[in-house]
């Protein structure tokens, strides 16, 4: 992370998240996404958004530009709150494209009939001030921005590889020039080599452009390399949110732990193993009733003080993290049950 | 059966190579597609035997998922076993029928896919579809397939298989799925399991577990395993032999540790650098340059040799053999037959 | 691997020409070109004329003079046929047409202008369904007098809910997919959203139902004729001339086949014609493929991509 950037003490984030709270579906089916959630991203940063599936991390970026509203709390884009806008205003405030989504499935977020050339063109035909010339030389310009060059103008989605059409859905955000860029899973769907290709792209547009980039995935180890800072979510609540280089050495959130073991590796020197940060088996849980510490009922080390969720309270410079004992349990962890699984092979 | 003490689990790692422990039998096997407009893949030579874990990995195109559906007998319409043959247990069954494979599906092999959500029907619950598989294969009556289906499910890690029985595919989150489709696969305790892709659609916590699972499986069971992944983390990580595809042909094969810590093949090298994804501490992308060749492209030669950084101009010559270089470990390379050579 | 899977061998985007390559289509669209030049010119290309009364060649059968034979006036019933394609062709096309309006822009503008309005066209159109299109005609006829023009304009009407249900429901499905949402985000208005995403997706399904229900109008069109509902004698229509001929079936048995056959034909080719349509318009969705069925390595690409099915 060569350009990762100096953030002056109390400088005021491009966006912030204020304590929103997103309830998705109506009546009975009713569910409640995300809670509480507090979240601030400065210029210049490459966060990674990392949760399992249901955490609320789609939801997240959703309700930032605008596809959700939350239920509670606001949403401020340098200053300005954008999560109450509604309609001419806030198809105003898109066409300013300050905030771009990368979507997770090009597949299904490009249009199949449209070429790639009007694909990336789109926003700058719905603003409406650039000519035919103007649009032509800023769609090549994106393109050629995300390593794509000329010959798929006029291909369809259908008529380019997966790898490509990724890239040019980060074109068609791209295009529009953001202030911020979202980026929802974009590397789930490719094999080894595309997505480090991808992730290199996006490394060099924060260097390039100081572009902040948020990054959406399920595989804390996909941001590692690429990642100045990791927020990590459980259940809508984000339980951990720190500098990358530190939280990846000494995770102070059980449920980090456990997602970065959990992935698999080559090389084998994990403090722990899986097995050591989860319940033994199934059972009663005590501490896991209503408005308790959300991660409880899978958490190995859970006392009676997690009977209340705790809040995000700070453990390092700009580093947070939601657990009562965030203190004791890495040391719990160590001595009741010393690591003794390995992979397949030990060495 | 030596035992191996390194682990917790004293996995059972089979000894020497004897017909009789074989499951499974690849011999130069290749299979064409588009109704033999080109060849898919090239040569493939594999064995598995009783109680192994074998990774098979490899890019998109590589040849990996045609060579598990032709050991299974499932070619899509238009593939065919072009030359070579396929053995289940010492029986050939390259050219067996319809009928055949039906006996074999499930009693004798089971497989699981990448979504388990399309292979199960929508609107009938996991356990009775579970059930409905051993009253056909098994012949059990209803209330001892019911009973078989809850220690299946529990065998398979689903607590509370009474309430899982009951529930459909659209209840349950795809690593529960996933969990139902394994219990489905191994009902009928085959010998062998193929399980492609099986985690790469799963949250990475879940896909752990998954893992953990197909381990303890093998340990009780013996149950022989083909593993195909993209992934050369997850392979690792479960594996007891490797197989490297590259462009429908065996690059490289042999135990996990040999792979992994002597990678031979310039291709597995630059597999090992690039799925270095479980690494926190690093620094650097590291991508493979270059794409690899068209489904059946016709190359003289090594196929690896355009994006190969020590290709040398021998390497497009001929075709490469696979040559031994270690106790079970095989590469097709041109460097390496020249270092055995010179040895 | 990606897209839908089409059998090797067939290139090209689905459209018009793909249509032909079917057989029955080939025959339906040759059908409805003869039905279209009669349409137009018929009665110049008519070998008779259709008015002209013979008594002395009452009721004769196919001969070399009167291809088809004649009628109970004497009349050649091939230049009747012909002549009266116009009519029955011409009217049915403006029962579908005021059907296409007032159906199907409802059906594309409710998607996308709220509840309200949703619900309310919902109704008015669930209403029109109920009501019986014969006696609809009959009294609007009666109030505005005996012309097929006006007879046709209730039918029209009656026609509108079935493109209105068809244009809408193609029209749900396409405006929540994921690439009208990036356009959203883009700051697209709603228009510029149906302009460029929604419509060319949606014509498809609205040729099929225009195919289908101008059959349906034929037939309307042959039952009010048929009736005498709309035209005075003498002027030709199918179904008048059905009528008629069945008036006096004794002395000609065959013929009430002749015009019959004739509506049939018309309304069989162009149902086929809808068939064909609706057989070769995809949605045009890229759906990923099934791996059992569809799964084509030869044309999996060569940069190294999966099929992901993973859910944030």
């Amino acid at each position: 992370m060569t350009a990762a950037p100096v953030i002056a003490a109390g400088a005021p984030p491009l966006l912030a998240v204020e304590s929103i709270d997103v309830t998705l579906g109506r009546g009975w089916r009713a569910n409640q996404v995300l809670s509480g959630v507090d979240l601030g991203i400065w210029p210049g940063e490459v966060v990674g958004l990392v949760g399992e599936t249901g955490s609320g991390k789609t939801t997240l970026a959703r309700t930032v530009v605008g596809l959700v509203d939350p239920t509670r709390g606001r949403i401020l884009f340098e200053g300005q709150p954008i999560s109450a806008l509604r309609r001419r205003a806030r198809r105003a405030e898109r066409r300013r494209g300050h905030v771009q989504l990368v979507f997770q499935d090009p597949l299904r977020s490009l249009d199949p009939d449209l070429t790639v050339a009007e694909i990336v063109a789109e926003g700058l035909r719905i603003r409406g001030e650039a000519d035919g010339e103007e649009i032509r030389r800023r769609v090549t310009g994106a393109l050629d921005q995300v390593g794509l060059d000329a010959t798929v103008l006029e291909r369809t989605p259908g008529q380019v590889s997966g790898g490509q059409r990724q890239r040019v859905s980060i074109a068609r955000a791209l295009a529009v020039e953001p202030r911020l860029l979202i980026c929802d899973e974009p590397v789930s769907a490719l094999d080894a080599s595309s997505r480090n290709h991808v992730l290199r792209l996006l490394r060099e547009l924060r260097d390039s452009l100081g572009l902040p980039i948020v990054i959406i995935s399920h595989d804390l180890s996909s941001l590692a390399g690429i990642a100045d800072r990791v927020v990590v979510l459980y259940r809508g609540r984000i339980v951990e949110d720190g500098p990358a280089d530190r939280v990846f050495a000494t995770p102070r959130h059980p449920y980090t732990a456990l997602l970065m073991v959990s992935a698999p590796s080559v090389q084998d020197d994990r403090p722990f193993a899986p097995r050591q940060l989860r319940r033994a088996g199934p059972g009663p849980v005590p501490h896991a009733g209503p408005g308790a510490c959300v991660f409880a009922a899978r958490c190995p080390f859970a006392a009676d003080v997690c009977a209340a969720q705790p809040a995000l309270t700070a453990v390092g410079e700009r580093w947070s993290a939601a657990c009562h004992r965030h203190q004791e349990w890495g040391y719990l962890a160590q001595s009741a049950n010393p690591r003794q699984e390995g992979p397949a092979h030990a060495r | 059966m030596a035992i191996d003490n390194r682990s917790p689990w004293p996995d059972l790692v089979p000894a020497e190579d004897t017909a009789a422990h074989e499951v499974l039998r690849l011999d130069d096997l290749h299979v064409s597609v588009h109704d033999g407009a080109a060849t898919a893949v090239r040569g493939v030579t594999l064995r598995v035997r009783a109680g192994e874990i074998v990774g098979l990995v490899g890019e998109s195109g590589s040849g990996k998922t045609l060579t598990c559906r032709a050991a299974l007998g499932v070619l899509p319409a238009g593939c065919a076993v072009e030359r070579g043959s396929v053995s289940f247990a010492g029986t050939d069954v390259t050219a067996l029928p319809r009928r055949g494979w039906e006996r074999l599906h499930g009693s004798h092999m089971g497989a699981v896919f990448q979504d388990p959500a399309s292979y199960l029907n929508p609107v009938l619950t996991v356990g009775y579809q579970l059930a409905e598989v051993l009253r056909v294969k098994l012949g059990l009556g209803r209330r001892a397939a019911h009973r078989r289906a809850l220690e299946l499910f529990e065998a398979v890690g689903l607590r509370q298989a009474e309430r899982v029985f009951h529930q459909i595919p659209a209840e349950l989150s795809g690593g529960m799925l996933q969990r139902v489709m394994i219990a489905i696969a191994i009902s009928c305790d085959p010998q062998l399991l193929v399980a492609d892709e099986p985690t790469t659609a799963l949250d990475v916590t879940i896909q752990a577990e998954v893992l953990e699972l197909l381990r303890q499986l093998r340990h009780e069971r013996g149950l022989a395993v083909v593993f195909v992944s993209h992934d050369l983390a997850v392979i690792t990580q479960l594996c007891d032999r490797i197989v490297v595809f590259y462009a429908g042909e065996i690059v490289e094969s042999g135990p996990a540790e040999q792979i992994t810590q002597r990678p031979r093949h310039p291709y597995t090298q630059a597999l090992l650098r690039v799925a270095s994804v479980g690494d926190f501490r690093r620094r650097e992308l590291e991508v493979i340059a270059g794409q690899p060749p068209r489904v059946g492209a016709d190359i003289t030669g090594c196929r690896f040799a355009a994006r190969c950084p020590v290709a040398v101009p021998e390497c497009q010559v001929r075709p490469v053999r696979s040559v031994p270089v270690g106790d079970q470990h095989e590469v097709r390379c041109v460097h390496a037959s020249r270092a055995v050579v010179a040895s | 691997m990606s897209g839908r899977r089409r059998p090797p061998g067939r290139t090209g985007r689905n459209g018009a020409g793909s249509v032909l390559r079917l057989p029955s289509a080939k025959i339906a669209v040759g059908i409805l070109a003869v039905v279209a030049i009669l349409a137009a010119f018929g009665s110049a290309l008519a070998p008779q004329n259709p008015l002209a009364i013979n008594a002395n060649a009452l009721f004769q059968g196919p001969s070399a003079h009167h291809l088809l034979g004649t009628d109970y006036l004497g009349r050649d019933v091939l230049s009747r046929l012909m002549a009266g394609t116009r009519l029955s062709v011409l009217t049915a096309l403006e029962a579908v047409g005021i059907g296409l309006v007032l159906g199907a822009i409802p059906g594309v503008a409710t998607v996308f202008m709220g509840r309200g309005f949703d619900f309310t066209v919902n109704r008015i159109s669930d209403a029109l369904m109920t009501f019986p299109y014969i006696f609809f005609a009959v009294a609007v006829t009666a109030a505005l007098g005996n012309g097929l023009e006006q007879a046709m304009i209730p039918v029209g009407i009656l026609l509108a809910p079935a493109f209105f249900r068809v244009t809408r429901a193609a029209t749900l499905e396409h405006a929540r997919a994921q690439y009208v949402e990036a356009a959203e985000l883009l700051g697209a208005s709603k228009l510029h959203i149906i302009r460029v995403h929604v419509l060319r997706k949606v014509l498809p399904n609205i040729v099929v139902t225009t195919a289908s229900l101008t059959a349906a109008a034929l037939l309307a069109v042959s039952f009010l004729t048929f009736l005498g509902i709309g035209v005075q004698p003498p002027t030709p229509t199918w179904g008048g001339i059905l009528s008629s001929d069945l008036d006096y079936l004794s002395q000609a048995p065959w013929a009430p086949f002749i015009p019959g056959a004739v509506i049939a034909v018309t309304v069989g080719a162009l149902n086929a014609l809808a068939d064909a349509f609706r057989d070769r318009s995809t949605s045009g969705t890229l759906v990923p493929a099934d791996p059992i069925i569809h799964f084509d390595p030869s044309v999996e690409r060569a940069d190294g991509d999966r099929q992901s099915q993973s859910v944030a």
